[in-house]
């Protein structure tokens, strides 16, 4: 399965949800299939993704937050997950797309092209809920229970190497309000 | 000698500027303050793994419309060197960091000096407006306006606490 595929099936199930998508490969993707004001990208803070998500999710328990992260960047920022597994937040989904490899910067592997699994490091943190997909009808599953059931969640999704089509949108200040203006807007259900 | 009401101090500034949510990686400087934040019921306490992972909580919760701040030690500050420039400055996301400044007047630990002597450079390299309060009084005539800066130039903004105001650390 390609990250884009994966992508595309999140991005047409998304009604008020949240997305904060990982610098590069991730917010790339995010951007061209599925832009939306409740979208928000990350541009630099390598392994900062998940815990922005994490934050969001803190501040606004009435909206569910799933983020996009990478392994590369994950394995920048293990604690997380145990910090995830402390806070046990409820809104909260991290979807992990694993390509073994660190795509932008032309395709070194990472630690899980190796012995790492990141779903068993997600267990091993406290993470009750972590599923790891294979093919578009687990996939579709596992986007069943992150949008309709209690988290947190780490779903760790084995992606194709490949870098995204297209261009990044790197007007960072402009997609900041943007979001910020999007959900301070967005009612409690 | 340094006013043991000092952390008190601090946390009644953070929390009279409207902040309830705080990360932290602790040292035994700033846990004097955090003893009256872990103590009230209305302020949230992150325990970070690290101090970046704390900054990038802070952000994703400012995003969401709750302001917070970091409390940690100055290696701490080395720590978020680029998640400040590349998250927060970039993208001018606002956070108080609130930093015990080790490795200066009567520092014992040698490890503690290089990064406690470059804390200052730090923030200045990244345009981040910090002050040094050495007294109670100082913090009190400094603080409100620190924090309102912060929320007024989208930026983060830092008070280190030096050994004169805190007492520091004995070895």
């Amino acid at each position: 399965m390609t990250r884009a595929t994966a992508t595309r099936l999140l991005v047409e199930r998304l009604t008020r949800e949240v997305v904060v998508s990982n610098l590069g490969q991730a917010t790339l993707d995010l951007q061209r299939l599925g832009d939306r004001p409740l979208n928000c990208y990350t541009f630099g803070s390598m392994g900062q993704c998940s815990s922005i998500g994490l934050g969001l999710a803190l501040a606004r328990p009435d909206v569910r937050v799933i983020c996009l992260d990478g392994d590369g960047s994950l394995l920048m920022n293990l604690g997380s997950l145990c910090t995830i597994a402390t806070l046990r937040l409820h809104n909260y989904a991290l979807v992990v797309w694993d390509n073994e490899v660190h795509m932008t910067t032309g395709g070194q592997p990472t630690a899980t092209a190796f012995r790492s699994s990141l779903a068993a490091i997600a267990r091993g943190a406290g993470i009750e809920k972590v599923l790891e997909p294979a093919g578009e009808a687990e996939l579709q599953q596992a986007y069943d229970r992150v949008l309709g059931e209690d988290g947190p969640f780490v779903v760790n999704v084995k992606v194709e190497k490949g870098r995204a089509e297209g261009k990044l949108d790197r007007d960072v200040i402009r997609h900041k309000l943007r979001f910020m203006t999007a959900l301070a807007a967005l009612p409690a259900p | 000698m340094a006013d043991p009401s000092w952390g008190k101090h601090v946390a009644d500034v953070l929390r009279r500027n409207g902040i309830r949510l705080f990360a932290t990686v602790p040292d035994y400087i700033v846990s004097q303050a955090l003893e009256h934040l872990w103590a009230d019921p209305e302020c949230t306490v992150v325990t970070a793994c690290r101090e970046e992972e704390g900054l990038g909580i802070l952000s994703g919760a400012y995003l969401g419309g709750r302001r917070g701040a970091l409390l940690m030690q100055n290696s701490g500050l080395g720590n978020c060197v680029n998640t400040l420039g590349s998250l927060n400055v970039a993208s001018q996301i606002p956070v108080v960091l609130v930093i015990s400044h080790r490795g200066d007047l009567g520092e014992f630990n040698p490890a503690q000096v290089p990064v406690g002597q470059a804390a200052e450079r730090i923030l200045d390299a990244l345009d981040i407006r910090h002050v040094m309060p050495r007294s109670i009084a100082d913090l009190e005539a400094q603080a409100d306006g620190l924090v309102k800066l912060a929320y007024t130039r989208s930026l983060p903004v830092a008070f280190l606490l030096p050994p004169e105001l805190t007492g520091g650390k004995l070895g």
